[in-house]
């Protein structure tokens, strides 16, 4: 079974006034379980419009054309909307400003208190949750999350999505305004949750180079449209179609761009700074070996 | 007379009943007329604290910061103080005043009392300034994040200022708004405009002429691109390098001779050299 299944999805805001504007354009899109997709795109190019659709918080406008199955259900119907919404899991820009109980603990809880589970159950889960975002439960718990750092914050209010142990979790640019490191931390912790938590994530971001080095898959979107889709590799091969796309391609792969214009014979298909290193540790090496 | 001195200054956040939270420590620094200084650091390492002291939004607890040797502690000061150091901040949406771009522009200057042929003057010169010319009689609500901080940014010119400070900017904005603000910026202080960017992007650091490092409200590392990238205190400042110059010292770790670059450009200028 696919996790997510889109057919045929348009979207239009004002729909029927002057300020009409097509947000998505005649999107078909499925995931299948197990997959980290990276959706990039420019500003305006659609892509909130369509994870908001994921959970149901925007609904379908043309249901006789389009539709949405998550985790085998349709997100137009309404008996199971309350399933859908604790099935994905929906981590959103700046997710600490969204904080707002006295402590820690509350606000992770606040999700699974919603799905009326038993108090252990919310305990076990409160835990588990700080533990895997990293946030030892004694020393955090109690703490007011106005108190803690700016990663802290985040975190705080990542564990309260994923206590919910949603199936699928849908991240918008959940590095945006953090610190190198702090940047560098939730990038791991991505990976984590997807091997401990929810299997299928779904990353909204404009870091290539974070996209280059994490995504199984990416989906670029431009006007509303599916303009590429494929592995990282496939769709950062598509030049033209990136720069098109009002996107950036990763840093490796410029400066293999660059190098290659000046006769430097590095393969043109790297992504991640890793490889390029490769790449230019062998050419050197080649070059010593000639020279001897 | 430098344009900005900050000596010895601290200050303190009240939190609650007797307990404050120390921002900034003993800061002593000073930067010259035309300067393009990067203030990087961690999350919650005081920048945005000390960039409200720079126009007098913060007073320091103790210490003094002086504009153009105007002290911000005094209140007869405050409003040449404004006037002189211009501020932009990272959302975009929370920064337009008026519905029509024009009009955002204009608000500043008209908050001073000037004459209406010479904002409009100002209006015009500020949106040419930035680009946006032809959008003067738009939306300001349409437009794009890089659009929308660009017309912030000429809110802040039509001012006049002698110092902006950016901060975090383009933290929210895609590649394409961040390149249209950066270009703007790099433009303005081409022209003698002292700039004070905050920021997380170390290949916007990379870019500046001095760098500035704090770390829990103290001054840890203040130099020149290179020198910064070169310190042993970049990771305690929770600091990692821009991509190029991550790789030049990988690469110089397998085979190849020491590069002394900073952005991408050098790196494949260095590494062309050093292939051929």
């Amino acid at each position: 079974m696919q996790a997510i299944e889109i057919k045929n999805l348009s979207f239009i805001y004002s729909k029927g006034t002057p300020f009409e504007q097509k947000a998505l354009d005649d999107i078909n899109l499925s995931v299948a379980e197990g997959e980290l997709v990276g959706v990039v795109g420019a500003t305006g190019s659609g892509k909130s419009t369509l994870i908001q659709h994921l959970n149901g918080l925007i609904r379908v406008q043309d249901k006789k054309r389009a539709s949405i199955v998550v985790d085998g259900m349709d997100t137009s119907s309404k008996k199971t909307l309350r399933k859908l919404r604790f099935t994905v899991g929906m981590v959103f820009q700046y997710p600490e400003y969204q904080l707002f109980a006295d402590t820690v603990e509350k606000d992770v809880a606040f999700g699974p208190k919603n799905m009326k589970l038993g108090a252990e159950e919310i305990n076990a889960r409160v835990r588990r949750a700080l533990d895997v975002v990293g946030l030892d439960y004694d020393t955090f718990a109690t703490r007011s999350p106005f108190d803690l750092s700016g990663g802290e914050k985040r975190r705080v209010a990542i564990a309260g999505v994923i206590a919910m142990q949603p199936r699928i979790l849908v991240l918008d640019e959940p590095v945006a305004g953090l610190d190198p490191a702090g940047r560098a931390e939730i990038l791991d912790l991505i990976g984590k949750l997807k091997r401990e938590v929810s299997p299928t994530v779904i990353i909204v971001s404009h870091s290539m180079d974070d996209m280059a080095q994490i995504a199984d898959r990416i989906v670029a979107l431009s006007h509303g449209k599916i303009v590429a889709d494929g592995s990282p590799r496939e769709v950062f091969g598509k030049r033209e179609l990136v720069e098109a796309a009002g996107l950036e391609l990763p840093t490796a792969t410029r400066v293999a761009d660059k190098l290659i214009a000046r006769g430097v014979p590095v393969k043109p298909d790297v992504i991640t700074m890793a490889e390029l290193a490769d790449e230019l540790a062998r050419l050197k090496g080649a070059k010593e070996a000639d020279n001897v | 007379m430098p344009q900005i001195e900050l000596s010895q200054v601290s200050y303190n956040y009240p939190v609650r009943d007797g307990v404050s939270l120390k921002a900034v420590k003993n800061l002593s620094f000073s930067v010259e007329r035309g300067e393009f200084v990067a203030l990087v650091g961690m999350n919650g390492s005081g920048k945005s604290t000390l960039a409200k002291l720079l126009n007098g939004l913060f007073v320091p607890t103790s210490g003094t910061v002086k504009i153009d040797g105007l002290d911000t502690s005094d209140e007869a000061n405050t409003f040449e103080i404004r006037k002189r150091v211009g501020m932009v901040f990272q959302n975009p949406d929370n920064q337009n005043v008026a519905t029509i771009v024009e009009d955002d522009v204009a608000f500043g200057p008209e908050n001073l009392g000037i004459e209406r042929q010479r904002i409009i003057e100002r209006v015009r010169s500020a949106l040419e300034a930035v680009g946006m010319s032809d959008y003067a009689k738009h939306s300001a609500a349409k437009l794009s994040g890089g659009q929308k901080q660009r017309v912030a940014i000429a809110g802040v010119l039509a001012m006049q200022p002698e110092i902006i400070i950016l901060d975090e900017a383009t933290a929210m904005l895609d590649p394409v708004g961040r390149r249209e603000v950066m270009d703007v910026v790099r433009k303005l202080n081409e022209q003698g405009i002292t700039v004070i960017n905050i920021t997380h992007n170390m290949d916007e650091a990379a870019r500046a002429s001095r760098v500035i490092a704090l770390r829990r409200g103290r001054l840890a590392i203040d130099g020149a691109p290179e020198d910064v990238f070169a310190s042993d205190l970049l990771d305690a400042c929770g600091l990692t390098l821009p991509p190029s110059v991550s790789l030049a010292n990988e690469l110089s770790r397998r085979g190849f001779d020491k590069m002394n670059v900073i952005d991408e450009d050098g790196l494949v200028e260095e590494i062309c050299k050093q292939l051929r």
